[in-house]
């Protein structure tokens, strides 16, 4: 069932709660809500005309292309979001993204869905969509987590290579709880799934008509692929940083930050 | 014979700051010596170079007459082993602090044989008891853990070990222990920073920094 304009203006309509909360609260955060709704009704639009082109055109060439820019747009995100080490960023972010990409949605494409065309950009765009929003997120933690865990206890790590370990094995311990840092939250929110809340593309599939079994079918599949993807994104992002973080002699580099 | 150490450095520095220049030394296999001069001289940049933790010095210093930097740096470390001032022992317990350094060389296949017994030793040299092996690290004393942090680094059975100022922060008694324990159970090579009275009087020889010049002066004891 289509929402009108109109209801969706009413909706809209809802934000003056918050917004009356803020002005009792002398909150200052009404011209953000209005900066950050306004920014999503504009990009949401330029994003859905330009999807349903996609979906008119059903162009394997232009799935693709798009897909490229999610990436692209993903890797930039994260080097914007940490603060840190940010000249090894790209090629890290890009390997990372790209390969846990290029593994998860052939698997999926090839082997679950199995869409006619087989670049359906109606299957393509929102699965990597929401395979990659969660890898970015995910990766973003889990390099902060193990960038921080160096830097807060150097000691440890001089004191691992200096009774002979490899930079694999002094850096273990912090790559460890970045790992554990990043994925823990995704195992919890899967294990709650559908009891606390259901998720949003579930929502979506049943709102837009698809029977509530065909919804947690697709649901368990992008949660696998989600997760199968946040975990190799994060794996083989800290596997690189760390390579390009310390030099021959194991020792930090300085020239990077 | 080769020297175990052979150091030729024309310039030594801390980061970009020149420190001492013209230093050309051999040591030989069981030799003490202490290195001693005012803070911020070069004497823990030169004991950090020896380890491939300093690269900031020209020239160049072989081990066993290879350059240090022709060695994989994990397998040199584990052969000359630093201890440090304030030692970082972890969260788990003594047991686990002695484990693993271990692990990283088990998988490198060398040979832990005669482990236990080491241990045993070596706990009984720096009179500590056994049963600190389940204790936590962290609930340690100062001195306790910098004995537990000489325990660690002896059973490697280095060939070179190097201190930087182990008993800055220790008591005269403690300091004793080690010294002794040190200077009659190691049959290595000893290269040490330390301002501690009681260790300056059974050096062998002694590395001297001052205005930027190191001199060698053999036979302190």
């Amino acid at each position: 069932m289509d929402i009108s304009y109109l209801g969706l203006l009413f909706s809209m309509l809802l934000l003056v709660f918050p917004l009356i909360i803020f002005h009792t609260l002398k909150l200052k955060l009404s011209k953000q809500l209005m900066i950050s709704f306004g920014r999503m009704i504009g990009q949401l639009a330029i994003v859905g005309l330009w999807l349903q082109f996609l979906l008119d055109q059903e162009d394997w060439r232009l799935t693709l292309l798009w897909a490229g820019i999610m990436l692209i747009n993903a890797i930039f995100t994260v080097k914007g979001r940490l603060k840190s080490q940010r000249r090894i960023l790209l090629p890290v972010m890009f390997s990372a993204l790209g390969i846990a990409s290029l593994v998860v949605m052939p698997w999926i494409l090839f082997m679950v869905v199995r869409p006619d065309p087989f670049f359906s950009a109606k299957f393509v765009i929102p699965i990597y969509g929401m395979v990659l929003g969660n890898s970015m997120n995910s990766c973003a933690l889990a390099l902060e987590r193990f960038e921080s865990g160096l830097s807060d206890n150097w000691k440890a790590y001089y004191t691992r290579i200096s009774l002979g370990a490899s930079i694999w094995e002094a850096a273990l311990p912090p790559f460890r709880k970045a790992m554990q840092a990043s994925l823990m939250p995704q195992l919890l929110t899967i294990a709650s799934m559908g009891v606390v809340s259901l998720p949003g593309m579930m929502t979506g599939q049943i709102l837009g008509g698809s029977s509530a079994i065909v919804a947690i079918k697709y649901q368990m599949m992008v949660m696998a692929a989600i997760f199968s993807a946040v975990a190799l994104a994060d794996f083989i992002a800290i596997r690189l940083y760390l390579a390009k973080r310390f030099d021959k002699f194991y020792m930090p580099k300085k020239d990077i930050a | 014979m080769t020297d175990l150490l052979s150091i030729n450095v024309s310039r030594l520095f801390y980061e970009k700051k020149h420190l001492v220049s013209d230093i050309k030394l051999q040591v030989k296999k069981g030799e003490r010596i202490l290195i001693v001069g005012a803070t911020g001289s070069g004497k823990s940049s030169l004991l950090n170079a020896l380890n491939l933790m300093n690269q900031s010095y020209h020239g160049e210093i072989l081990f066993e007459g290879k350059a240090i930097t022709e060695y994989p740096p994990h397998i040199l470390r584990s052969r000359i082993v630093m201890v440090m001032q304030e030692p970082w022992l972890g969260e788990g317990t003594v047991q686990d602090v002695l484990d693993e350094p271990l692990a990283y060389l088990a998988t490198r296949k060398q040979d832990l044989g005669q482990r236990e017994q080491k241990i045993r030793e070596l706990f009984k040299a720096f009179e500590l008891s056994e049963s600190y092996l389940n204790q936590k690290a962290e609930q340690l004393s100062g001195g306790e853990k910098q004995r537990v942090a000489l325990i660690r680094a002896l059973q490697l059975n280095p060939e070179i070990l190097l201190l930087d100022e182990i008993s800055s922060a220790l008591d005269q008694k403690t300091s004793g222990i080690i010294s002794d324990c040190i200077f009659n159970n190691f049959p290595g090579t000893v290269i040490a920073i330390s301002h501690d009275p009681l260790w300056q009087d059974r050096w062998q020889r002694s590395w001297t920094i001052a205005g930027g010049t190191l001199t060698d002066n053999r036979e302190v004891k």
